[in-house]
């Protein structure tokens, strides 16, 4: 062999870079011995060419030289199996290559950004003033480049992407500058509903076929809704209702002595009778007399939009729910079981049935039990309510009571009963909301009207106050110009065509111009409105508001203090909740959150608690940046945020779904990113853990040291789920193998230290031993619903201690905190180059890292505050170079 | 069973696997392999899924007992083939639902859409994605080869108007498509300005745009040319409301296959998927209200009573997708055969057991397309020759002359029992 390689040395000798006298002779050295042989030629591997002339220090060259750096100071070059340099050689590369680079490597190279969809959605809604824009579910989703959706070279523009932004474009135009139409005529008919028609979730169809509504609960799922009818105009209707006030012996609650104030309603929707919704209007209400058993006639004129149905409800009915709530009223239930003991003790012996089991089943089986003279009426548990024993009335307490008293009433009154039913019209049309809103965004589209204009006129105004702001920078006289023509052509070629048809086409034409969908894109340096664009959409995921461009205009926004300024107004305003949302998504991964379905022999997890993880996450994350916490709070902070939903997380008996803060002692287990459940189930697969992924994740996310990516002939290592083998054993075979122990004696203990943390993110002192087949096989089938989250039973015991690649002794989580704390520099350093890379959109150079360095330096000497820490990125040179 | 393999093996190795398929057919020609490929493509899924054991037939084979879901269809068994053990070997749940055409949760390319962009092209529409009202939140049937979720028309009305568009409509339309042609030069314009003066980075990233510029612009024309075809007229008695609530699923549901048929037979499109969906809804069926909301029939717990109405809801679809049988089989295409023998249609859902959310052994009927039919065909999971319901797809992309060789982890075809 050693032949060969003295004639590739000299081989290569000829090459520039190894004549190059500017390099000292024992890095030519290096480079002849340990690189050229690949990285030379047209074949160059990963088109590092080391043989042409790189001793000039151009833009290209020093880029080149910026990836020979990364590859020697990261031990990836040269590869497995090839010669190996001594560390002390290595180290002298990497020293010689350090130097020269700080002097050559420049900040900065942007490659032109995209907006991604999150962007795009918010600048159109801030465009037009259409804060309820949302895209449509077909535009496309963005990729990831360097961990985040908005780096520009990710930001790809596919041609199904221009179909939808062409088809967006003409959506908005429609909407903003809406065709002309004739005027709409009033086409009025009588429809008349069968009592059969309607919903039965608020009352239920008697024998004698009216309709009894029972339920004065809230109106998202139990109102007497009308499937047949939905008002094809908006206009005014007229409803005409004959009903009365259904009462009998036999009622347990009292005879109605005020009237049944009978309500109706309108929801938006006639379709989405399953979603909970807001912006029910209450269009009329009318009387219903008690003490007769005669039907009375009411007649209402009701205003309705198109595609709107309206809905009937028993105001002050005996069963009623809190607002906001959906369900009967604790204090309505309660009163229930204080004052009907016999029922009470039924209840508690029957239960509420299996799954799905009828309203009528529960009530016949109950009242059956009332009737026995079986009931033990001295059961202690009968002189309290269940939530005192044990029982609880949230949850299937709470629906055997519903199911049995709606029966009740129902059967024996009181209930408001509705005989008939009939609406028609429209009588005549009006201007719904919608139409109002947009004509209303219509005219503040087009401004002020300025008399005796020509349209050619009208419509430049128009466009000189549009393209700037849609540009996000001032529109030179020609650029209007253009538009302008366009517009014109419409308007001058159709005398039918207005001033609104022409701009319709320049709205179409703006929203998928280069200027828009890009930032970035344009010749020279970084000016103000750059800088403009590049704060504001880190901050906000949005396009520069009013404030920020008037100080681009002027150029005073790249003054420091008037940055600073700006910095910290954005961290104020309300669109900074986007930036909390997608930096915290992506760089925690909790947006990978939605994607997990935890094994439902470990828990039973649903989307509000899927969504409590995500705000847990977003809450800490907000406070410390508005209180411009330490650093440190993101490893050790003594507080977070939980709610009821969290419990089955952490433990702890928290009551209630709005969010609050939590204090608990430094230094433990709890709290920090190290240890928060969404992170914990982001970085595992919802059914078991997997060391390895954590650790890759946490060398990526916090100790800024990710590892490369797996070589492609080793096969993934599997956790052996039967519980034989431990997962410890498994890697420690692993690293017996030296190539694969370079990158695993970094990566497996931050991994192997978090074992305590289960797939779903709780704490837990051994691995779990199925004793229940996974969900699909036969044995869970007979009894779905009773076994599911009891299938496992604790196996062996868990050994999270690790020993770091430098030698340092962790035991279990607290002990990593510890280690990181003690090293703040290198996650505050990880933390800042995230920051960069999400905010510049471009992968970080020697020169922007170099940077990063000087930020967390700077930062550290004024507190170490995480706001700061963001003053600083926005206020260094990468910011503010393309 | 080694020296299959290694036969296989052997013939790939040697250049032999595109001919061995070949050989066959010459072997074996059949009838209907001779008759041609299949023009149009329908998949319906029922979103609550089947009861199954009411859905497979017993018995296997060509004798194969009709099963009561699958009744009304007894006059077409000799034109449809039930499948049984087939699935993805996907995740579980209503989740899952998704990888139905697909074979994949997170979204990727369905069998529909791989077959519109063969066949597409040949009709104003490439293809259609049809449901009832608004469709459940993990409904989601077609995907894009980008993976993005296809919207679904859920209003008869709708879907009305996009078939058979008014001649204002038409205009409006064309008016559109024509400017879109000027918008498009416009920002042409805009860009090759940009081109001349800024850095190579930027350069690159605005060959991305010109490249999608260009790739709109071929769409657009195609869709000026079918401006000009007139618009068939039919005569369909809409509705004065869209029975968009869920209590008329039923209603609407009879309306989509109308309009679905009418699609058909005009031409108007080749590829229609209908996710038929399901909510909480009390159906009342032959004049009694079922015993529970058809979402919680289809979590039946075993009970008898609640199966047997589950079943009802079933039966119910079939009637219905039965009677939509009819109008393809009683409409003629270019050749003066019924639509239905050049039309694959599937039947079935991207729900295994809807009591216990488990995606495994996906109820499937395939109708028409002159395939070899009449068999209820098991597939055992763990038997000598385990199939994917990836190779049904296959074989079903493979009768529009496709060279599909692999989908949906699947990378064999159930020729052998079909062709």
């Amino acid at each position: 062999m050693r032949p060969a390689i003295v004639a590739l040395v000299a081989a290569v000798s000829a090459l520039p870079v190894l004549a190059n006298e500017s390099i000292p002779s024992e890095i030519r050295n290096f480079l002849g011995v340990h690189c050229v042989a690949c990285h030379s030629g047209e074949q160059a591997q990963a088109e590092i060419r080391l043989d042409i002339d790189t001793g000039q220090w151009t833009p290209e060259s020093t880029a080149v030289w910026e990836r020979v750096h990364g590859a020697l100071a990261g031990g990836l070059m040269p590869p497995t199996g090839a010669k190996q340099p001594s560390s002390a050689e290595r180290a002298t590369a990497v020293a010689w290559l350090e130097q020269q680079l700080a002097q050559h490597a420049r900040i900065g190279g942007e490659v032109p950004r995209r907006l991604n969809r999150e962007e795009y959605q918010n600048t159109v809604r801030d465009l037009f003033d259409y804060p309820d824009f949302v895209l449509p579910e077909a535009f496309p989703a963005d990729d990831s480049k360097d961990g985040f959706d908005n780096v520009g070279e990710g930001l790809i523009l596919s041609p199904p992407l221009m179909a939808q932004y062409l088809e967006v474009a003409t959506a908005i135009a429609d909407l903003i500058l809406p065709p002309a139409r004739g005027p709409a005529v009033a086409v009025s008919k009588r429809y008349p509903l069968a009592t059969s028609d309607f919903a039965s979730s608020g009352g239920g169809l008697a024998e004698t076929g009216t309709f009894r509504i029972v339920s004065s609960r809230n109106m998202a799922s139990t109102a007497a809704w009308p499937d047949r009818f939905e008002a094809v105009q908006s206009g005014i209707y007229r409803l005409s209702i004959e009903a009365r006030a259904f009462e009998t012996d036999k009622m347990f609650y009292e005879r109605r002595t005020e009237p049944l104030r009978m309500g109706i309603y309108a929801r938006p929707k006639a379709d989405q009778v399953y979603d909970p919704f807001g912006e029910i209007r209450k269009v009329a209400e009318l009387e219903v007399l008690p003490g007769s058993d005669a039907t009375q006639a009411f007649t209402a004129e009701i205003d309705l939009a198109r595609g709107e149905t309206f809905g009937i409800r028993w105001e002050n009915g005996p069963a009623y729910s809190d607002p906001p709530r959906r369900d009967y009223s604790p204090t309505f239930l309660a009163d229930r079981l204080k004052r009907d003991r016999l029922y009470y003790a039924a209840m508690l012996r029957y239960g509420g049935g299996t799954r799905g089991t009828t309203q009528k089943q529960v009530y016949e089986a109950t009242a059956a039990l009332m009737r026995s003279g079986e009931l033990d009426l001295t059961d202690p548990r009968l002189d309290k309510l269940p939530e005192v024993w044990g029982g609880g009335l949230s949850n299937l307490p709470h629906n055997w009571i519903r199911a049995f008293v709606h029966e009740e009433l129902q059967r024996f009154g009181p209930a408001l009963e509705v005989t008939t039913v009939e609406i028609e019209g429209p009588l005549r049309l009006i201007e719904d909301r919608e139409t109002q809103i947009r004509k209303a965004r219509t005219k503040r589209f087009l401004g002020d009207p300025v008399t005796g204009a020509t349209d050619r006129e009208r419509v430049e105004a128009v466009l000189r106050r549009f393209l700037p702001r849609a540009f996000r920078r001032p529109t030179s006289d020609e650029e209007v110009a253009a538009y302008a023509e366009l517009a014109a052509r419409r308007f001058e070629a159709d005398p039918a065509a207005r001033a609104e048809d022409g701009l319709h086409l320049a709205v179409r034409r703006a929203l998928v111009s280069p200027h828009f969908l890009y930032r970035g894109l344009r010749a020279g340096r970084m000016d103000d409105f750059d800088l403009a664009s590049r704060l504001s959409y880190f901050l906000t995921s949005a396009a520069p508001d009013e404030d920020l461009v008037a100080l681009a205009r002027d150029g005073s926004l790249s003054k420091p203090a008037v940055l600073r300024r700006e910095t910290e107004r954005l961290l104020d305003d309300p669109r900074n909740e986007n930036f909390v949302k997608s930096f915290t998504g992506q760089w925690l991964s909790t947006r990978l959150l939605r994607g997990i379905m935890p094994d439902p022999r470990l828990l039973r997890f649903f989307d509000p608690d899927r969504e409590a993880l995500i705000t847990e996450t977003e809450l800490f994350f907000s406070e410390i940046l508005r209180e411009n916490h330490p650093i440190e709070t993101f490893i050790d902070p003594g507080f977070s945020y939980r709610n009821t939903n969290l419990n089955k997380i952490y433990g702890g008996n928290l009551e209630g779904r709005e969010m609050r803060r939590v204090s608990f002692e430094r230094g433990g287990r709890q709290g920090g990113i190290l240890s928060l459940g969404s992170v914990m189930m982001a970085t595992a697969n919802g059914v078991d853990t997997h060391p390895v992924l954590r650790g890759v994740w946490l060398l990526e996310n916090v100790f800024g040291t990710p590892a490369p990516p797996p070589p492609g002939n080793v096969p993934a290592i599997a956790p052996d789920t039967s519980g034989t083998t431990s997962i410890r054993d498994q890697l420690v075979a692993h690293r017996a193998d030296p190539s694969c122990a370079r990158c695993h004696n970094h990566i497996d203990p931050v991994g192997l230290v978090l074992e305590n943390f289960d797939p779903v993110g709780r704490w837990r002192e051994h691995y779990p031993v199925y004793t229940k087949p996974p969900d699909g096989a036969e044995e869970l089938k007979k009894e779905f619903y009773s076994t599911i989250g009891e299938g496992a039973l604790a196996g062996p015991r868990i050994d999270a201690a690790a020993v770091m690649a430098d030698g340092t002794d962790l035991e279990d989580v607290t002990d990593l905190k510890r280690y990181v704390l003690e090293r703040i520099d290198m996650f505050s350093g990880c933390l800042t180059r995230k920051l960069m890379v999400y905010a510049t959109g471009r992968p970080l150079g020697f020169a922007d890292r170099a940077v990063a360095d000087r930020i967390v330096a700077s930062t550290k000497a004024r507190g170490n505050g995480f706001r700061d820490l963001i003053i600083g990125v926005v206020q260094s040179d990468s910011f503010r170079t393309r | 069973m080694m020296g299959q393999v290694d036969r296989r093996k052997f013939l790939k190795g040697a250049g032999c696997s595109l001919a061995l398929p070949m050989l066959e057919s010459l072997s074996a020609p059949s009838a209907q392999a001779v008759q041609g490929k299949a023009e149009r493509l329908v998949c319906v899924g029922t979103y609550l899924g089947f009861f199954q054991s009411a859905f497979f037939p017993e018995r296997t084979g060509p004798d194969y007992e009709i099963s009561p879901v699958l009744a009304p269809l007894e006059r077409y068994r000799d034109r449809a083939t039930v499948l049984s053990g087939l699935d993805h070997r996907g995740r579980n749940g209503h989740g899952g639902w998704k990888a139905w055409m697909s074979g994949s949760a997170t979204g990727s390319v369905s069998m529909d859409q791989v077959v519109a962009a063969h066949v597409g092209h040949r009709t104003r529409l490439d293809s259609l994605q049809l449901t009832c009202g608004s469709p459940p939140g993990e409904a989601r049937m077609s995907f894009t080869k980008e993976g993005v979720a296809l919207p679904m028309i859920g209003r008869p009305s709708v879907l009305y108007r996009t078939l058979f568009r008014s001649v204002d409509d038409n205009a409006r339309v064309g008016y559109l498509l024509a400017t879109n042609r000027s918008v498009l030069d416009g920002v042409t314009a805009e860009a090759k300005a940009l081109e001349r003066s800024v850095t190579a980075s930027d350069r690159a990233k605005l060959g991305e745009y010109f490249s999608a510029l260009r790739s709109v612009e071929k769409k657009l024309q195609k869709q000026t040319l079918w401006l000009d075809r007139p618009v068939p007229r039919v005569d369909y008695p809409l509705p004065e409301f869209d029975p968009v609530a869920p209590d008329l699923a039923l209603e609407c549901e009879s309306m989509m296959y109308d309009l679905m048929a009418l699609a058909l037979t005009t031409d108007t499109t080749r590829v229609l998927t209908f996710l038929v969906p399901g909510w909480s809804q009390v159906f009342e069926i032959d004049g009694r209200k079922l015993s529970a909301g058809y979402h919680g029939l289809s979590h039946h717990g075993n009970d008898p009573e609640r199966i047997a109405d589950y079943n009802l809801v079933g039966i119910e679809h079939t009637k219905r997708f039965t009677s939509f049988l009819d109008k393809l089989d009683v409409a003629r295409d270019e050749f003066d055969r019924p639509l239905l023998d050049s039309s694959l249609v599937v039947y079935g859902s991207g729900m295994g057991d809807s009591n216990t959310h488990d995606n495994s052994n996906l109820p499937t009927l395939v109708v028409g397309g002159g395939l070899r039919h009449g068999w209820h065909r098991r597939f055992e999971r763990d038997g000598a020759n385990p199939k994917l319901l990836g190779d049904l797809y296959l074989t079903l992309m493979q009768r529009f002359g496709m060279e599909t060789d692999r989908f949906a982890g699947a990378e064999s075809n159930l020729n052998e029992f079909l062709v």
